[in-house]
């Protein structure tokens, strides 16, 4: 019998549009209407409403998963489900060598430090940001410096600080200083020397609530405080957006859904009148310029993994590259310019990193696996009831209207930057083979929606909380409502947020048993995230605190499933 | 029966190697033909016997990194009773040691074996977990040293791996609060994350936990941290390990931590520290060389199995093609070398790496053979995958095989000879005029990783016959 379904299940991954897909093979006709690749259209007009997907896949059930729905990164899906859950390689390419040896050098290269780095960061590697390749985390307490998260930073109209940029680095490269130097109210123009930027805490207030049949919840609503700032104040209408670092798997299958599929449930209008919008978003992708859709970032702003990475490298880490060639001083910041002058950048063309590492990084991240989904059985083939009636909650709550389950992946191009070795990179760029065509199951839309919430302005308290104009002892504080940051970025508003893929959600405190949930880790547990939903979610949200208590377990046995 | 004649011919073939190919030089190039099996033509060498070698060989080469893991562990105790010089010198000399027979058993990593999957469930049995194993506890790198011990740092830009990581109170030797006992548990559990966010740099147990605790960070002779270093390992004093109780020669009460003047009490948590990670190393290392054990090993017996023999082979061949490319000349080898970072240098403390690459490869070549020498000099020699090439009646192959692995042992020697010659690995990812050794090695490996493919498509060997087998554990 066990033999009998590894067959099957090797079979499939030969046919790869077997697994979910194409209903022209016989080995799943015994379930045909949930994977079976059926015209939609069925002959008569074809006027496309939203949410109607063009990958060409029959509509999902909520009632039965799909025959590998277990499989949520395709053949990009890992079983390995401790700690180490998030940075595994696909297991195809685990029988590639080559590949695989360019997957490791990646990896080494995403928990190594990097020559010239600085002079300002957030983190001195990848993987300290990317704990175990999973979430960042929240400082246990204010006297904890960030180092897993960090706030961007702009004006009332998304434009970087003058000073600051966009993004306020926690740590500097000052002598004597060998785990960074922290900041230092005034330190940078006073001193010359390249302190960190300025220091952001948090503090929490206690909400609390109830779901509809009584049972109490608590929420803890963040305000966040900034002191330390070394290089002078902030602009006159600052805005702060706090961002804990999120996982980084799967990002490979995120990155190969084609344009169109992802937009077919782009309803910015809401013509269908579900009260569910979904905006895409466009941005010039570097080296090809193509404008493509934004699908990295909390807020959709970038559209590649490359793009991604090489911004986190320079802003994150202060490593240059191909991609960012700027060292992250604005030119308002004298000494963090002069330090970087100092910089040994030997690597190539006077950038900290070479593009061929550059280019492992990139597959490294494409090609780190989803784990699949625990609460079923590969060998009888069934799934844990309370995971099944949990999933029929989910889509029944519309969670599915922005937490898209099902996308198929089209043909995953190779980098832009040449196909890397492990000594050198050539100028030609092969699809990659793992990554292309697979059915998976990222619960996203990856498009924008208004989350609700607004932020009134940045006040300016000392620690007893009485208002105050200048001065070390005098912080910016922000406040907000909801989960608005009040924050434009790219062509994202204050109160829009990129849905988050759900993959690997009951997965997140294994790897990193401090991880929480949200863009800033505001909530301790997915309860607490589901909470937070306000805006075009509140429908959703208002769903799930009127289930019974047995079914939010049900449901959240499905999200710890994921 | 039949197992035991063909391993007995094997044996013979493989000490004739040349004999294999047929030209003794008298009969021409076919040389004199026998009956088929019975010249030492390894006509009877089938999977199933090159499988039984190897797991053979597994048990030979983890229970010599057992043994001398146990004699490493005497050793320290020795030092950290009585911590002369002498016995100092003796303790690394004893970490040198045991560090031989494990870097041969890397090429049993990366095939789902019990070195990388290798834990108990809940009911405590033994089982395979994917990636549950051992191998992390025992050997991974980089070392979190600024989590386990003082550290000093590189000016400017060199920061510890992770700074979230550095627990509030300092690194586990000072933290008397949070850390009061030290011991294999305390180690076990820190390094499996339990309190704290660990990144994988993380690492505070192992032989390199050892190494650290006995070199301390490679610096200068002059005590400092500088991008362009000198040839010296480590070098920490003995009197890191001075305390009251260990009374010897009138230096009571003298501890160190690099300086003078350290608390007593820090001597002696250093002291535990490396018996406890020996401890720990002792039991993972325990634990898998049982798995293993001929007859009696829950591992030996599955693998061995007449039925898997195909997946067995799969597994062989894909341990040394991934320990080849990825781990050794990707991870290893390439990155050291072109982000020129000590960090990222296996054995950084001891300057032991050129051996790390040694052994490794000599490990591929080993599993090749089907030969293993132990520490005893006592020479294993069985059914080889070279006999089971030309039984399968690619010869050619088995020949470019073998050719493969042995230019890449010329190579890498020649990165051994040059650290033995003064010019450590570090040293020699840094100097133009070594840098070469170090690239041939790379493209050596590249190259065996190609013929090792050939063999596992010549071998008829796929991918799926190891799919299959990790599907059955994703249940």
């Amino acid at each position: 019998m066990k033999k009998h379904i590894v067959t099957l299940c090797i079979l499939s991954s030969v046919f790869i549009s077997a697994c979910g897909g194409s209903g022209s093979s016989s080995d799943n006709s015994d379930n045909s209407n949930n994977n079976g690749n059926t015209d939609t259209n069925g002959g008569g007009t074809t006027v496309v409403l939203p949410g109607q997907p063009k990958d060409g896949l029959a509509p999902i059930s909520a009632h039965t998963p799909d025959k590998n729905e277990h499989l949520s990164g395709g053949e990009v899906s890992t079983n390995v489900f401790n700690q180490d859950a998030f940075s595994q390689s696909a297991k195809v390419i685990q029988s590639d060598f080559e590949l695989e040896g360019v997957f490791k050098a990646g990896d080494q290269l995403f928990r190594t430090l990097h020559d010239g780095q600085g002079p300002l960061f957030n983190n001195a590697t990848c993987q300290g940001c990317h704990i175990k390749d999973g979430r960042g985390e929240v400082p246990r307490n204010p006297s904890m410096p960030m180092t897993s998260m960090f706030l961007r930073i702009s004006d009332d109209k998304g434009t970087p600080d003058i000073i600051y940029g966009d993004q306020i680095q926690t740590f500097g490269t000052v002598a004597d200083h060998n785990e960074g130097a922290l900041p230092k109210y005034n330190g940078a123009l006073n001193e010359g020397l390249a302190y960190g930027e300025a220091y952001a805490f948090v503090e929490y207030e206690v909400i609390n609530g109830q779901f509809n049949d009584g049972e109490a919840y608590q929420l803890r609503k963040p305000i966040y405080k900034v002191k330390d700032l070394s290089y002078g104040d902030f602009n006159d209408s600052v805005r702060l957006s706090p961002r804990v670092s999120p996982s980084v798997f799967g990002s490979g299958l995120l990155h190969a859904i084609p344009e169109d599929y992802i937009t077919s449930y782009a309803d910015p209008d809401d013509i269908n009148n579900d009260g569910i919008s979904g905006r895409a978003v466009y941005v010039d992708e570097p080296i090809s310029n193509e404008n493509k859709l934004a699908r990295f970032g909390y807020k959709a702003v970038t559209a590649s993994v490359l793009q991604q990475i090489s911004g986190a490298y320079r802003g994150d880490m202060g490593v240059t590259n191909i991609v960012a060639q700027e060292e992250p001083c604005t030119s308002m910041q004298a000494a963090c310019i002069n330090k970087a002058e100092q910089e040994k950048d030997d690597r190539e063309n006077g950038l900290d990193l070479s593009k061929l590492s550059l280019a492992q990084v990139e597959f490294y991240n494409r090609l780190l696996a989803v784990p699949q989904r625990r609460g079923y059985n590969a060998q009888t083939n069934t799934w844990n009831a309370d995971v099944l009636t949990g999933r029929e909650l989910f889509h029944q709550a519309q969670c599915i209207s922005c937490h898209v389950p099902r996308h198929k992946t089209g043909q995953a191009e190779g980098s832009l930057l040449g196909d890397a070795g492990l000594l050198d990179i050539s100028d030609t760029s092969t699809p990659i083979a793992a990554l292309s065509e697979q059915v998976i199951y990222p619960y996203t839309d990856l498009l924008l929606h208004d989350m609700g919430g607004h932020c009134p302005e940045i006040t300016r308290e000392d620690d007893e909380g009485n208002s105050c104009l200048s001065g070390s002892q005098c912080y910016w504080v922000q406040k907000c409502e909801g989960l608005a940051d009040d924050r434009p970025e790219g062509s994202a508003t204050g109160t829009e947020w990129k849905t988050p893929a759900l993959w690997g959600l009951g997965l997140v405190q294994t790897v990193n048993p401090n991880a929480t949930f949200l863009h800033d880790g505001r909530a301790r547990t997915i309860t607490e995230a589901i909470l937070w939903h306000d805006g075009e979610a509140k429908a959703a949200k208002q769903n799930f605190v009127a289930l019974s208590k047995a079914e939010r377990t049900q449901l959240l046995t499905f999200l710890e499933s994921l | 029966m039949k197992f035991s004649k063909s391993f007995a011919l094997s044996l013979v073939c493989a000490a004739i190697l040349s004999g294999c190919g047929g030209d003794d030089g008298k009969d021409g190039t076919n040389g004199a033909q026998g009956d088929a099996g019975k010249d030492g033509v390894s006509v009877f060498v089938t999977t199933s016997d090159v499988v039984n070698t190897n797991a053979q060989h597994a048990y030979a080469v983890y229970s010599d990194s057992l043994l001398a893991a146990k004699a490493l562990k005497a050793q320290l105790e020795v030092f950290v009773a009585a911590p002369t010089n002498e016995n100092f010198t003796k303790a690394k000399e004893a970490w040198l040691d045991a560090r031989e027979p494990y870097g041969e058993s890397e090429v049993y990593r990366f095939r789902e074996g019990p070195i990388d999957n290798l834990t108990k469930n809940d009911a405590g049995d033994w089982i395979l977990e994917p990636e549950a194993g051992p191998e992390g506890a025992i050997n991974a790198w980089p070392l979190a040293e600024a989590f386990i011990d003082y550290t000093i740092d590189m000016d400017g830009a060199q920061n510890p791996e992770s700074i979230a990581s550095i627990s509030v109170g300092g690194n586990i030797i000072s933290n008397l609060e949070e850390f009061p006992v030290i011991n294999k548990e305390v180690l076990k559990s820190s390094f499996g994350g339990l309190n704290e966010a660990q990144d994988e740099a993380n690492v505070t147990s192992g032989y390199h936990a050892i190494e650290f605790l006995l070199w301390g960070q490679d610096l200068n002779e002059d005590g400092t941290y500088t991008a362009n270093r000198d040839y010296s390992a480590g070098y920490r004093k003995a009197s890191d390990y001075y305390t009251v109780e260990n009374d010897f020669e009138g230096k009571v009460g003298t501890c160190t931590s690099g300086e003078a003047g350290s608390d007593n009490a820090l001597c002696i948590r250093r002291g535990q520290y490396l018996i406890a990670a020996a401890d720990l190393l002792i039991d993972d290392l325990q634990a898998v060389t049982n798995a293993w054990a001929p007859g009696s090993g829950f591992h030996y017996n599955e693998f061995t199995k007449a039925e898997n023999a195909k997946t067995s082979l799969a597994k062989i061949l894909e341990g040394m093609g991934r320990l080849s490319y990825g781990e050794l000349a990707g991870e290893r080898m390439s990155i050291a070398l072109r982000t020129d970072s000590q960090e990222d240098e296996h054995s950084c403390f001891s300057d032991n790496t050129h051996r790390d690459i040694y052994l490794d490869a000599k490990g591929i070549q080993n599993a090749f053979l089907g030969s293993y020498t132990r520490d005893t000099g006592e020479n294993l020699q069985g059914a080889s995958i070279y006999d089971l090439l030309v039984v399968e009646g690619h010869p050619e192959l088995a020949n470019k095989l073998r050719s493969a692995l042995e230019l890449t042992m010329a190579k890498a020697a020649v990165i051994d000879t040059n650290a033995k010659m003064g010019t450590s690995f570090d040293l020699q990812i840094q100097l133009n005029e070594f840098k070469p050794a170090v690239t041939e090695t790379i493209k050596a490996l590249q190259f065996q990783t190609d013929v090792i493919n050939e063999a596992i498509t010549a071998l008829e060997v796929t991918t799926s016959d190891l799919k299959q087998d990790t599907e059955e554990f994703g249940g």
